[in-house]
């Protein structure tokens, strides 16, 4: 879509305006996903400025061969995420609360915040939680079949079907824009 | 097994996408797709798919976040460099420049000092002259004084010795005091002798002739032995020095006080 070689080589090369572009390009997207998956505004803050940094620190392990620079760029977010999750229940575990007063104004308690959109929101209702449960929430699939209460096989399926659809509603969007261009032309 | 059937089947790519996969899934499944077109475009697709739903659902982040990621990566840049240089080599230059500046300023100001030691030295030569000068103006100005003194005293006799044959033109005044005790005598009329001659003033006392001096050839007025009870004053030429005996006959003048 918007992978750009020349981008992705000059960030290899350690070139500011390359990462400055990236994340013009990437950032909302990404931040999309922490803040889905987090629910606390100045958390995914901090999680997104940390991604990107490991985005310029580690860019010479990103290998365009095996996928796209926002795949890549995803899978670090989430892990972020994931892991900071992980450690802030360790320490309510330990019943370290004071950490986290501070930081009860920036969590979101208005969902219709975080609502989705786009392609997705024409997906069946169930297929449409399956895919936000894994894909915005960072739930794995055995964690999400439980949460939507239904066999891990069959939440596999909706998974499938709901990409396929999702397939269809993209393909659609582009034979409209490119229907859209010829007609400009 | 890990096939294009078990693949599809089992969502292994969504997985793959999501990073469910452990490390060797994720090998077994970049080797197939490495090998498989077909497999490999489905991969895409869905890859595709998933940046699409993203950034439907992109949410905008608060600006300073980039300038935060963007000051972040300059401090870091700027400090990155630093371990490449040797620190050692660095400061071994810091050091060897402050070394040579010392030196060469260690050099400027001992010539400096050199400078200003000769300076002084000049000066105070000068110094000491001036001294001397004074010392000898004072001392001056003190036997004039007193000369002055003995001149003005009304207690001061005024005798005049006239030259005899063997020097007509000779003419001595003498003044003397015996208040002061002192005889000074004017010169300038006394003929020019030649080095190897002095002029010489004696005191008759009692018949005994009393040394009262050789005449400085280099100054007007002169100052005498003061001898008690003279009864004359005589000018004898002696050889350059003076003599302990006057040659009575070379005597030029006399007078009888």
């Amino acid at each position: 879509m918007r992978d750009n070689k020349a981008l992705i080589y000059n960030l290899k090369n350690k070139d500011e305006a390359a990462l400055s572009q990236l994340y013009d390009a990437y950032a909302p997207a990404i931040y999309g996903v922490i803040l889905r998956i987090c629910k606390d505004e100045q958390e995914a803050q901090n999680l997104l400025q940390d991604t990107f940094l490991t985005i310029w620190d580690k860019s010479h392990q990103y290998n365009p061969d095996k996928g796209r620079f926002y795949t890549w760029a995803y899978r670090i977010a989430k892990n972020k995420t994931l892991n900071f999750l992980r450690s802030k229940k360790t320490l309510i575990q330990t019943e370290d609360l004071s950490v986290y007063k501070d930081r009860e104004d920036t969590v979101i308690t208005d969902t219709k915040y975080l609502q989705l959109k786009g392609c997705l929101k024409q997906l069946e209702p169930h297929h449409q939680k399956a895919l936000e449960l894994v894909y915005f929430n960072g739930l794995t699939h055995r964690e999400a079949h439980k949460e939507m209460n239904v066999p891990l096989g069959t939440f596999k399926s909706y998974i499938k079907q709901a990409l396929k659809k999702l397939k269809l509603n993209y393909d659609k969007a582009l034979v409209w824009l490119s229907i859209l261009i010829e007609v400009i032309r | 097994m890990m096939n294009k059937a078990y693949i599809l089947e089992n969502g292994i790519i969504e997985l793959y996408l999501l990073g469910e996969l452990g490390a060797q899934e994720e090998l077994a499944l970049e080797r197939l797709l490495a090998k498989d077109d077909d497999l490999k475009v489905h991969f895409k697709s869905i890859e595709s798919n998933f940046e699409a739903m993203a950034l439907d659902n992109a949410i905008a982040p608060p600006k300073i976040v980039k300038a935060h990621v963007l000051n972040s990566i300059r401090s870091t840049n700027n400090v990155m460099p630093l371990p490449t240089a040797p620190p050692l080599k660095r400061y071994l230059g810091i050091v060897a420049s402050i070394a040579a500046i010392l030196i060469v300023g260690s050099i400027w100001m001992y010539s400096q000092l050199n400078e200003t030691k000769q300076q002084l030295k000049i000066a105070k030569d000068t110094n000491d002259l001036l001294l001397k000068d004074i010392i000898d103006l004072q001392e001056n100005l003190k036997s004039a004084t007193t000369w002055l003194d003995v001149l003005n005293s009304p207690n001061t006799k005024q005798y005049i010795l006239k030259g005899n044959t063997l020097s007509p033109s000779a003419r001595v005044v003498s003044y003397v005091n015996h208040e002061y005790k002192k005889v000074i005598i004017n010169t300038v009329d006394l003929p020019k002798l030649d080095e190897a001659h002095d002029y010489q003033m004696w005191a008759d006392v009692d018949g005994e002739m009393i040394d009262m001096g050789v005449i400085n050839k280099n100054s007007q007025l002169v100052a005498m032995n003061y001898i008690e009870d003279a009864a004359s004053l005589n000018i004898t030429i002696e050889p350059s020095g003076g003599s302990d005996h006057p040659t009575v006959s070379r005597l030029i003048t006399n007078i009888y006080l």
